[in-house]
């Protein structure tokens, strides 16, 4: 660990839980509360970059993870959101950096998870399909998607 | 002054991929400029799920047909990442070869395509002209002019014929003196100068906000490139990283041409090195055990990000793709408001947009919704061995084929 991570882990060692280290990588859960505070001090005080975001359906729940980059060591910091399946919520990041607003408009998109206090949240990818409506979220597991309910269909009638 | 809205898209006939700009003017001026995509998304983060790790590799390199080889190097990178695996040092060569070819052969597409666009079709017919040697060289070396087919998890897949570099080497130098040349012809000219200095400006700052990478982010002094940041095996060579400051369109173009003098660099410290080193070129991996990786590669748009999660079995259970473009594009929102109209499509351009890879997406079929693979490799693979035939059996070296000198 170089002086930087030391100081990172240090200042929020509360708020974080299941560390895993390992070459040039950290993973960790925080809280959905503290994710803006800890996506701030990243981007604004240790200069890293947000590479992307992926969003992750588990048996319990959603997750989201951030992958933060710090370019003068090639590390990758990665926290993790989890969200609940019912109505997922998590809180934006856009208005810290504007790097998040497309990746954000994409998970909505794809997972149908909502970001609190983003600028504009709408489809990004699915909005101009014939096959998906508003509420069709198409990479969550066989809920809300319509085509699976189409090919039934087509089973039915043979 | 009367306020107008243009669309630009989603099918035109300067776009070469559906996109769909919604511009609005005020007078000549861009005031406000949004974007819609997704007439290319095909949900390949998906299919991925559905397939091996070694499918999913083939999988990935068709996302994009330009940069085709970063997608799996970014891939394998992810996979093995999630072991530590480590690859053998000549495989490292062989990658990082693979690479800059590459490299060579996008920039100079899009130095030809930025030609095109500004109307100096000159540029487009030399750039293009000089990018028909890299791509029979790919031919040569991998069996493809594309889609080379070569990374593998812990390794790749084909060993280098040392006896090409004899070949290899005068068509670098050729490339290098050409290139140096088209950057003085692109100095020496007024009306190019004129034409993208100060144009499209985009700041450091909006830079870092937008976490834009690759030749977009060092044209604006944000000094990053993944092959010295991040090397996985790029370690084995020196790369000098070009960084501009003016983060104009005029920068963005010159950038990739001292990159594409940079890459003959790498390439021939390689054809060295290969002389050198010989032994293995894959370690064979048996099984991906649970975790998740992270791999990236410098891609030559930009940071290429791949995230593979592995629950044990051999398919992913998630694997995430980023492509350069869906960082880049974004900055147009800096960049383009406040500038005359005609100015605004090159700026659009200068990023490199690579649609497909932003919305990840392959078709190959014919009017008639018949696939077209099978005629296609039939007819790929005559041509290789002709190629193969005519430069091996008459002596006579790609140089003269394609200058008739």
């Amino acid at each position: 660990m170089t002086e930087k991570e030391k100081i990172f882990f240090e200042k929020y060692k509360d708020k974080m839980s299941k560390i895993i280290e390992k070459k040039k990588r950290y993973y960790f859960n925080i809280k959905n509360e503290d994710l803006r505070e800890i996506a701030d001090y990243l981007f604004n005080k240790m200069k890293c970059r947000l590479s992307i975001c992926t969003a992750t359906e588990i048996y319990d729940g959603l997750e989201v993870l951030y992958h933060f980059t710090d370019d003068t060591t090639g590390t990758y910091y990665n926290p993790r959101v989890k969200t609940n399946l019912e109505n997922p919520e998590i809180n934006s990041i856009t208005p810290i950096l504007e790097g998040a607003n497309w990746i954000e408009r994409e998970m909505y998109d794809l997972f149908g998870i909502k970001f609190k206090g983003h600028p504009d949240l709408k489809k990004l990818l699915t909005i101009n399909s014939p096959e998906f409506s508003k509420d069709d979220h198409p990479m969550r597991f066989k809920r809300n998607h319509k085509a699976k309910g189409e090919r039934q269909k087509v089973k039915g009638k043979r | 002054m009367s306020k107008c809205r243009i669309p630009l898209g989603p099918f035109h006939p300067l776009l070469e991929e559906a996109e769909f700009f919604n511009i609005k003017v005020e007078g000549e001026k861009v005031v406000d400029i949004e974007m819609e995509t997704g007439w290319m998304h095909r949900g390949h983060e998906k299919i991925s799920e559905t397939r091996t790790f070694t499918q999913s590799i083939f999988l990935v390199e068709r996302i994009c047909g330009i940069c085709s080889t970063s997608h799996p190097f970014a891939c394998v990178n992810a996979i093995e990442d999630i072991d530590n695996v480590e690859i053998p040092e000549r495989a490292k060569y062989i990658r990082v070869l693979i690479g800059e070819l590459e490299r060579i052969h996008s920039h100079l597409l899009w130095v030809g395509l930025a030609g095109h666009f500004i109307g100096y079709d000159t540029l487009w017919m030399w750039a293009w002209k000089y990018r028909e040697p890299i791509l029979q060289l790919s031919e040569k070396i991998t069996g493809n002019r594309n889609h080379y087919a070569m990374m593998r998890v812990g390794g790749v897949g084909r060993d280098f014929d040392n006896s090409l570099i004899p070949e290899i080497n005068p068509v670098l130098d050729m490339l290098e003196k050409k290139m140096v040349m088209l950057a003085g012809a692109v100095n020496d000219d007024p009306v190019l100068k004129s034409r993208l200095k100060g144009v499209g400006i985009l700041t450091k700052e909006d830079a870092i906000n937008y976490c834009a990478n690759g030749p977009t982010a060092r044209a604006s002094g944000y000094d990053i490139d993944v092959r010295r940041d991040d090397p996985t095996a790029y370690e084995v060579v020196d790369v000098k990283v070009i960084v501009t400051q003016n983060g104009d369109v005029f920068d963005k173009a010159v950038v990739r041409v001292l990159e594409i003098i940079e890459s003959c660099h790498i390439i021939k410290q390689c054809l060295k090195a290969f002389e050198k080193v010989q032994g293995p070129i894959i370690n064979k991996v048996k099984e991906i055990s649970p975790g998740e990786g992270i791999g990236r590669y410098e891609a030559p748009r930009g940071e290429v990000f791949h995230y593979i999660r592995s629950d044990g079995t051999n398919r992913p259970v998630r694997h995430k793709v980023r492509a350069p473009s869906f960082s880049n594009i974004p900055t147009y929102k800096a960049s383009c408001i406040g500038i005359p109209l005609a100015d605004a499509l090159i700026t659009l351009a200068s990023v490199d947009p690579c649609y497909c890879c932003t919305e990840r997406s392959l078709k190959v079929f014919d009017t008639k919704g018949r696939r077209l693979e099978e005629s296609l490799l039939k007819l790929s693979r005559e041509k290789t061995k002709k190629i193969r035939k005519n430069f091996y059996a008459d002596g006579v070296s790609p140089l003269e084929r394609i200058f008739e000198l």
